[in-house]
Order: C-alpha cells, then structure tokens, then sequence
C-alpha cells in the first residue's frame, strides 16, 4: 500500500511539473487547443458524477454548460464584473439548474429522466434566442476581455488559471466521491431501494450529485467564456451534448481519470477532422460503437485494469489492505 | 380560424403519429427507446430524394425502393448491432442508438454537404377546400396514411394470431420463448416495420420541411414528447399523443404566439411527467430503465 502512494504521488508530482512547463513548447494555436481540453476535462467530470456515479441518464449537462457561460458573459456585459466574480456567478447558476434539473430526478428515472432533461436542455436554448433583451438573441455576444490589475489576459496566461481551476475542481470531486456522498451516490445506482434500506437518504444524495454536477460544469461554461471570447446558443445544441456523452462514455462511466483521457482525445479529434463536414460525427460515433462492443468499461477501465494501484478507491476489488 | 388551426394540426399529428407508433413498436419490442429514429426519417426522405434526383426514378419506384432499404436497415441495425449487446446493462442499447444517430447523420453530410432541398409531393396540385378549412392535396394524404395505418396497426394487434404472437413475446420474451415463440427473429422483424414507419413519415413531410441531415431531431423530440403525453409504450397511447400535440402546437402558435411552436413540444414534456408520468394511456411501471 505504502509503495502504491508514493508511486502516485510521484507520479503527480511529474505530472504536474509537465503541466506547468507545457506552455514553454506550444505554439498560439495548440495553447488554445489545449485550453479547450481543460474545459472539457471539467465538463466530463461533471456529467460523470451524474451519469457515472449516481448512475442516472440525464442529459442536462449541455444546458449546464450553457447556463454557466451564459451567466458568466452576462455578468460582465450587463452588470461590469470582473471575470472571478463572473465566473462564480456562472458556476453558482450552474449549481442553481443543477439542483432544477435534480428535482424532476427525484420523481421520474431512466428514459423519463433522458426525455425530460434533453427537454430542458432544448428549452434553454430556447430562451437564449428569444429573450434577445438580455442574452442579445441568436447570434450571441462578446464576452468582454480578461483583465486581472489592468493586464489582459493571453490564452497563454488564462492556461495557468484554467489550470489551477480544474486541479481544485478535480480534486474536490475525488474527495467528494470518496466521502459518504459518493459511496451514497454508487450504492443508489447500484440499487436504489437496497440503498434506501440502508438508510441512504436517496433524494438528498440525488440533489447533491446534481449539484455538484452543475456547478462544476457551470465552472466550466465561465471558462468557455473567457476562453472563446463568444457565447451563442447553437454552442450548445445536441451536438455539443453528443460531445459530452462520447467524452464520458468512451472515457468510463465512473472513471475520473477516464473522463479525462476522453476529454483530451475526443477535443483534440475535432480539431484533425475539422475540414471533412461530417466526418467529426461519423468518427465520434463509430469510436462510441467500438467502445460498446469492445470496451464496456471504457478507455479509463482500461488503464486501470492494466494498474491495479490507479483504481479508484471505491472500486478497488480483492483483499482489504492491512 | 380555429377549423383550419386544428386541421393543419390533424396534418401534423399525422406526421407524429407515424414516427411515435414506429418508435412505440421499438420499444415495445426490445424495450429500448430509439433515439435513431429521427434519422431514419432523415434517410428515407434521402433515399427518395437521391433516386429521383440522381437516377430519375419514378416517384412510386424510389418509395418503394426507399421502404425496402430501411427494412434491411433497420434488421441490419437489430441484428448486428443491438443484438449482441442484449445481454449488456439495459443503459448500452440506449447509448447503442444515440451513437447510431450520430453515425447516420454525418454519413449523410459527409455524403451529402450542406445543401438544403425540397422533395416534390407525392400528390401535386391545388388545394382542397373543405368549409373555410384549407389543405393542400398532401395534407390530406398525410392525414389518411397515418389513418390507414393506425387502423392496419389495431387490426394487426387485436385480431391477428401474429399480432398477439408479438404481443406476448414483448410482455414477457423469456415466456413466449418458452411456448416456442422465436422472438429475436419478431425483433428483427419489428426493427425494419419501425424503421420503416419512420421513413414513411419523413418522405411524407420532406415536400413541405425540406431535406438536410439534421431534419431528424426536431421530429423526434416531438415524438418523444408524443409518446410521454400518450403513455409511454401505449400504441393507442402514440396516436392520441400524436394528434393532441399537433393541435396543441398549432393552436398555441395560432392564438399565442408562433415563437411558442417550436417548444410547445418540451412544455408537454416537462408538464406530463411532472403532473402525470404515465401519460393518458399508459400503465405506469416504477424504475423502468
């Protein structure tokens, strides 16, 4: 056990060292790329704990998404934030449809629950057209540049805050997951009534997973935000859901670190096919037919099968360690 | 006003009706809700569309050409596809579908492009009038496809021993197995009728919305939302979904507003399963899914 943790630890020490120095080699074009991938790092965490863990379809999180750029735009056009309060007001408000979106869950399940989320995910889409007073209508608007203490940011300097974000967001997921909410949230997917028999108290479980769902994917519509400089509502369409889902699933369903090695394969396919109208879908899907068939548990069950010692905590089968 | 509200509302409960009974059909038969239905629609309106335009077929050949390619699809998908997986955790079939959608939607655009056309009707010609009510000739074959349908479907379920083959094979499959009932080749069969259903539906609509890859997913969202207000799984449940929610959505953009057309749809979803889960029709069954 002992030597496990520190293999980890020095591994996350590495890790870590190539992160920070990674902008030194990375020409404008690849940086943004590699923004891109740090939101979708998030988004995929996010819906993973929703669709993972607690083990419920909904399709809400592009609306999640949404919500969080929109709120966090919104906030510096209309009311002349600076990008962090912004960015918590995005995150919050994804928190805020979160909670929404959990409420139905408590009631309906399965295919209801799919229906009703891509329902909901639709309906916003929706309202960002037409409330043109406020969200400017169809063609979007221009979030207003990152400025920290009179200096604006480049993409090269919004990594490192991106950067900070995502490692505290992905670690407050990891320890939330282990706590008692995440163990709660696994023992509902797997069973729900033999969960509520143990004294599992479902639907508060179910609200906070849809919570914590939100708002960390509404962090990541702040820093979509700041990243692409627009926010308009075809962004956040069925495509971008189908995004999502191929993310977590050809990641892992339950997996952290498989959603995001399926963040940084699935964001970076987009940008090699780019040319070919079409051809994003067909690769997207075909990839999700392979893993299907191939790979139920994905590409992080992969991984972990091969090192046993990345399995996360709730997962690690065989002898209690002494 | 209202007669002609609520007739071109009959027009595009039609038009539900088709795709709602096909996916109704689906799901009955594998439990799975096929989220690949409204590209069915979108190939068979293709498949019609690229044998007139590109081969000169007559209009009655490339139906017929398009019906039987969507049989063979649909099979195809049930055999290679959905059936390997079928002892796989319910939540794969699913994701199987909606990875399916993908892949048939950009084959077309990856074939296809961008460009948007209309298909000629199948019935030219002027309008019909009826009272103050106004149709075009395709209206109202629209109206009675979907009417012929329905009735072949009733008939087909209640008074044929086939039909009641199928039904008892989608209650309980492992029973019908028992009695000598061989359901997978009835779920191959079901999967090309729906499949089939869907394209109807989309060559039928195609002269008035157009054709272009993504013409699928408004339509199935309706059905969907069809189906929810019916009574999930309830085929008599998919047509008076159908029919009420091309009414609603009319006489909301008639007497509303016409911004509300486009999500008339979604407020019936979310109001039916918060007010009624199981819809008009439908039994409902705790923790299906």
């Amino acid at each position: 056990m002992a030597d496990h943790s520190t293999a980890r630890r020095s591994l996350a020490v590495l890790l870590l060292v190539v992160l920070l120095l990674l902008p030194l080699v990375l020409n404008n074009y690849h940086q943004f790329v590699v923004n891109t991938m740090l939101v979708y790092c998030l988004i995929a965490i996010g819906f993973n704990i929703v669709i993972g863990y607690l083990g419920q379809l909904a399709f809400a999180n592009a609306a999640f998404f949404g919500i969080g750029a929109y709120a966090t735009g919104l906030s510096m056009v209309h009311l002349g934030l600076p990008y962090l309060p912004a960015a918590l007001v995005g995150t919050l408000a994804g928190g805020l449809a979160g909670g929404i979106v959990g409420l139905p869950a408590l009631r309906v399940k399965g295919y209801y629950l799919a229906i009703i989320t891509l329902a909901l995910g639709e309906l916003m889409r929706w309202v960002y057209v037409h409330a043109d007073r406020v969200t400017f209508g169809p063609g979007g608007f221009k979030v207003p540049d990152i400025v920290f203490w009179g200096y604006t940011l480049a993409d090269r300097q919004k990594y490192y805050l991106f950067l900070a974000l995502v490692i505290l967001a992905t670690a407050s997921t990891s320890l939330l997951l282990r706590s008692r909410f995440g163990r709660a949230f696994v023992a509902i997917r797997n069973n729900e009534v033999a969960a509520a028999s143990l004294g599992i108290a479902v639907n508060r479980s179910k609200v906070v997973a849809f919570i914590t769902s939100g708002l960390i994917v509404g962090l990541a519509g702040a820093m979509y935000a700041a990243l692409n400089g627009r926010v308009s509502p075809d962004t956040f369409g069925l495509s971008q859901m189908l995004m999502h889902f191929a993310i977590v699933v050809i990641g892992g369903l339950g997996n952290l670190m498989g959603s995001i090695i399926g963040a940084l394969l699935l964001t970076a396919a987009p940008e090699l096919l780019r040319n070919f109208p079409g051809l994003e879908e067909i690769v997207f899907s075909l990839m999700l037919i392979l893993v299907l068939f191939f790979i139920p548990k994905g590409l992080g069950g992969l991984v972990c099968d091969h090192f046993p010692s990345l399995r996360e905590r709730l997962y690690r089968e065989g002898k209690p360690h002494a | 006003m209202l007669g002609q509200l609520i007739a071109s509302g009959i027009v595009v409960g039609g038009i539900y009706t088709l795709m709602a009974l096909g996916m109704t059909v689906l799901f009955r038969s594998t439990t799975v809700v096929n989220f690949c239905h409204g590209e069915f629609f979108m190939v068979g309106a293709f498949a019609v569309l690229l044998t007139q335009s590109k081969l000169g077929w007559l209009m009655g050949a490339s139906i017929v050409f398009a019906l039987v390619l969507m049989y063979a699809i649909g099979a195809l998908i049930e055999r290679g596809l959905l059936r390997p997986l079928q002892n796989a955790p319910h939540i794969s079939l699913t994701m199987m579908t909606v990875a399916l959608s993908y892949l048939l939607k950009g084959l077309s655009r990856f074939f296809y492009g961008r460009e948007v056309v209309p298909l000629p009707p199948i019935l030219a010609g002027d309008p019909i009038e009826f009272f103050d009510i106004v149709l075009a000739p395709q209206d109202v074959l629209i109206v009675l496809f979907s009417l012929f349908v329905v009735l072949v479907a009733y008939w087909f379920f209640n008074y044929t021993r086939s039909g009641k083959v199928i039904q008892a094979a989608s209650q309980t499959p492992r029973g019908a197995a028992l009695v000598g009932i061989n359901v997978p080749r009835l779920r191959n069969i079901m999967w090309g009728v729906g499949a089939m259903l869907g394209a109807m539906a989309g060559i039928l609509i195609a002269p008035t919305t157009l054709v272009y890859p993504d013409m699928g997913g408004h339509v199935l969202i309706r059905a969907f939302a069809a189906m929810t207000l019916g009574g999930f799984g309830s085929l008599p449940g998919a047509v008076i979904g159908s029919m009420s929610l091309g009414v609603i959505e009319n006489l909301l953009g008639g007497y509303v507003s016409s911004a509300l057309v486009e999500i008339a749809a979604y407020l019936v979803i979310i109001a039916v399963l918060i007010v009624r889960p199981q819809g008009i029709m439908g039994e409902w069954r705790q923790g299906r899914g």
